[in-house]
């Protein structure tokens, strides 16, 4: 293939793709946006929209070599029992992607609507005579407590009707950073400036994400952050594909406050993350009735909590806000339910990334309530579809949390977003990204906030029982990442490169009673 | 009855941070402390008795038997180790320190290789005892107990017997030891093969307090040389036991009121003060106190 046809083809190839797509879209769904959106994308039929592209450079970088993917996480150290899961995430994107695969979704280029790849259900929903509740009986005759008119998609996965990307291979390149930010920062250094990777995908603790994006940004690399986190970070070079706080610290405190009482002890691993989750909830908690009577931050190496378990007896919170990290903070679990300490708890990380419910015996996690986006136990069609997919290629896997998840829709959203630049040069890639993207992934729809480089997310409340089974309690359908947009963020106008803390916020101290 | 319970509380509190850097610092006891080798494998050897209580556990041994195989495992481990590397460095304190090193990287980076990152945790044995508002592991209560046996039939070995005899004059004088015709290169191993295998065997009875990984060790390096350490070379066991006992009424207090951060800054910052003021350690000044005293007497 010499590069005049790729030049040709691969736009009007993609376009075509996307037209189709969002024509579907607009047959099936009830939204009247559809319409107006369709026609936006149906302006790529030439690359009109991506004029500023430079195409006489990104044609002379297209050769028929692979497309390199970089990706660091942990597979050993204090934090593997994250890394391990989402390298096979990779690994299972990077071969549908290469199997001509992709995932439903579309750029929405400033719509904003969300579910483009919905679809009505076959007979209206009734609702139910009994009950005073708005029960909506789907078509099979289940009762929902949801007015959504979609039905749920069997499955989202689609062909791409591309060989990887742009009809080059995709690669993995991936390095282990063993739990530890010196290593990160030289193995960040290395992707960037020996392999010249088309995309960087990386990063578990806040730390490790901090330690290399300064060298992230001096070289402009096109970055993902996968991970669920404390929020913040408005960088233009960054994509931040997993939930933040206020998508899941106040649905879960005024869950936990509503049903368990006012009284919070929180417990929080003693960096970054934890402090500004900490911070989340003290600055929440007021609004909803709640207080926080303890609040303790515990250093990651620490895997001995005789003492902290005392202290959160003589403190008699309601319930404990636990967010803790890496395997040594996980003994907390069985700790103190072996001590007897059995309170509610509410997390935003624990058991939907470290499967610490699978992990320790019941009923250590038991009464534990966490607002997730994704874990493996979401009990929707797609998912199941996914986690079959998943175990097919990982017969040993134990578990898919929350972050492995992120990051195999994020690779794929790469894939789409670098088709529809038709090139991999990195500038070029971005600015397609800023179209704001709306991608149908395993925990349902995502949509890409083009100015904030944030995802809104569906977001459910898990509940584990005694017996280790996990339940869902409420659910939001789309909960966005709001915080950066109420800063004044947006990085298409005004690029900026730094995290915001909540003390940069006046909201945060507001409610807070000294 | 509250009153009670907070007694009990912090008591408890006490008897477990104690404990717990003396089961940390175990068989560092024996192969710091009595030979003067500095081991940065120590905590390698206590994951290597984790990892054979946790396999034997899940095969359906029963725990008790478990931490005694893991004594025995590492107790042959330790030998092994002894034979092929260790013994060539007696003497040289720091190029032991930099083979154990080695030693530690094979070992935690091996165990990485064969068996992955990580094993599926022992369930922690028994159940809890509440007073008050307050409840306490059985578990932990009954680590605290067999620390203090562990600790007793140490002492009792080393001070008692014929071969702690022999392991005290080869430490001390090895050359006049072999002059009386101890086989000072069979007490070598055999103290060696002991340290290992306390550490194996405190690995194993924290086993169920831990995650079970590749790099667990690490955690429990830093007790153990600062137990080992601030108690001096002097009369190790006795000086191990008055550091875990000093060190833990620093840290309990802080940590309660304060929170496990400046309970551990409290800890090592005690282990700073004691270091500086007693540099042979806990033992050492303890048995300056005694000799002036027996000398005024």
């Amino acid at each position: 293939m010499t590069d005049e046809i790729t030049r040709k083809e691969s736009p009007t190839t993609e376009s075509k793709h996307a037209t189709s797509s969002a024509l579907e879209t607009d047959r099936r769904t009830l939204l009247k946006g559809a319409a107006a959106a369709g026609g936006l994308i149906a302006g790529f039929t030439g690359p009109v929209y991506l004029r500023d592209f430079n195409y006489t450079q990104s044609v002379r970088a297209q050769t028929s070599e692979p497309v390199k993917i970089g990706f660091i996480e942990d597979e050993s150290g204090n934090l593997a029992v994250y890394g391990i899961q989402k390298l096979h995430a990779a690994q299972l994107a990077i071969k549908e992607i290469n199997e001509g695969k992709t995932l439903k979704g579309a750029p929405n280029i400033g719509a904003g609507f969300h579910a483009s790849s919905g679809e009505i259900a076959n007979t209206p929903p009734v609702i139910s005579k009994e009950g005073s509740n708005l029960d909506i009986v789907g078509d099979p005759g289940e009762r929902h407590q949801s007015e959504l008119l979609y039905e749920e998609v069997s499955d989202i996965l689609v062909d791409s009707n591309d060989r990887g990307i742009l009809g080059r291979e995709v690669r993995l390149v991936s390095a282990d950073g063993q739990s530890n930010n010196t290593v990160w920062q030289q193995l960040a250094r290395r992707m960037i400036q020996q392999d010249k990777v088309d995309v960087l995908v990386a990063g578990f603790a806040s730390a490790e994400r901090e330690a290399i994006r300064p060298i992230v940004d001096q070289a402009k690399q096109l970055y993902f952050y996968t991970n669920q986190y404390e929020g913040g970070v408005a960088d233009a070079n960054t994509f931040c594909t997993g939930p933040v706080c206020e998508q899941q610290v106040i649905p879960t405190v005024q869950y936990m406050v509503e049903k368990f009482g006012p009284r919070c002890y929180t417990i929080a691993a003693d960096y970054n993350f934890g402090q500004l989750t900490a911070a989340w909830t003290k600055a929440f908690i007021p609004l909803v009735g709640g207080e926080i009577v303890g609040e303790e931050f515990i250093p990651l190496s620490v895997s001995e909590f005789s003492q902290v378990i005392q202290r959160i007896q003589a403190a008699k919170p309601d319930w404990v806000m636990t967010l803790l990290v890496g395997s040594n903070h996980h003994n907390y679990y069985p700790q103190a339910a072996a001590a007897g300490l059995r309170l509610p708890m509410a997390s935003t990380v624990n058991m939907a990334q470290g499967y610490e419910h699978k992990r320790f015996p019941a009923p250590s996690l038991a009464n534990m309530h966490n607002a997730i986006q994704y874990q493996m136990e979401v009990p929707t069609a797609r998912n199941r579809a996914f986690v079959k997919r998943w175990m097919e290629m990982f017969p040993e896997d134990q578990y898919i949390g929350e972050m492995a998840q992120n990051t195999y829709f994020t690779i794929h959203l790469y894939a789409k977003a670098a088709r529809l630049a038709g090139t991999t040069d990195q500038e070029t890639v971005k600015k397609a990204l800023e179209l704001g993207w709306n991608i149908e992934a395993p925990e349902g729809s995502v949509f890409l906030e083009p100015g904030t480089h944030h995802c809104a997310h569906p977001i459910r409340l898990a509940v584990c029982d005694e017996n280790h089974d996990v339940s869902f309690v409420r659910d939001w359908p789309v909960v966005q990442a709001w915080w950066l947009q109420r800063l004044g963020v947006n990085l298409i106008r005004h690029p900026e490169y730094k995290q915001y803390t909540p003390a940069e916020d006046p909201y945060f101290n507001m409610f807070v009673k000294t | 009855m509250e009153g009670v319970a907070v007694l009990f509380s912090v008591v408890y509190q006490l008897a477990t941070n104690a404990s717990f850097l003396l089961l940390a610092g175990l068989g560092l006891i024996v192969i710091l402390g009595m030979m003067n080798i500095i081991n940065l494998a120590h905590g390698e050897l206590m994951m290597l008795g984790a990892y054979t209580a946790t396999i034997l556990y899940h095969r359906g041994v029963p725990f008790p038997l478990t931490v005694v195989a893991a004594f025995v495992v590492v107790a042959l481990a330790g030998a092994v180790l002894e034979r092929l590397i260790v013994r060539r460095f007696y003497g040289e304190r720091l190029g032991a320190l930099v083979v154990t090193w080695g030693i530690s990287l094979v070992l935690s980076q091996g165990t990485l290789m064969l068996l992955g990152p990580f094993m599926p945790s022992i369930p922690i044995p028994s159940g809890s005892v509440s007073i008050g508002q307050y409840s306490f592991s059985v578990y932990w209560l009954i680590l605290t107990a067999v620390t203090a046996l562990l600790i007793v039939a140490l002492g009792l070995l080393y001070n008692w017997t014929t071969i702690g005899l022999y392991a005290r004059a080869t430490m001390q004088k090895p050359d006049i030891a072999r002059a009386l015709g101890v086989n000072t290169d069979r007490i070598y191993l055999l103290t060696f093969s002991l340290g290992a295998g306390l550490a194996g065997l405190s690995g194993a009875l924290l086993a169920p307090t831990v995650s079970i990984a590749p790099f667990m060790g690490q955690q429990f390096i830093a007790p153990a040389f600062i137990t080992v350490v601030v108690g001096g070379a002097t009369n190790v066991i006795a000086g191990a036991l008055g550091a875990s006992a000093l060190l833990s009424f620093v840290k309990t207090p802080v940590g309660f009121l304060l929170g496990a951060f400046l309970g551990n800054v409290a800890l090592l910052f005690a282990a700073l003060i004691i270091i500086r003021l007693m540099p042979d350690g806990i033992s050492a000044t303890f048995q300056r106190w005694q000799d002036r005293r027996s000398r005024l007497a």
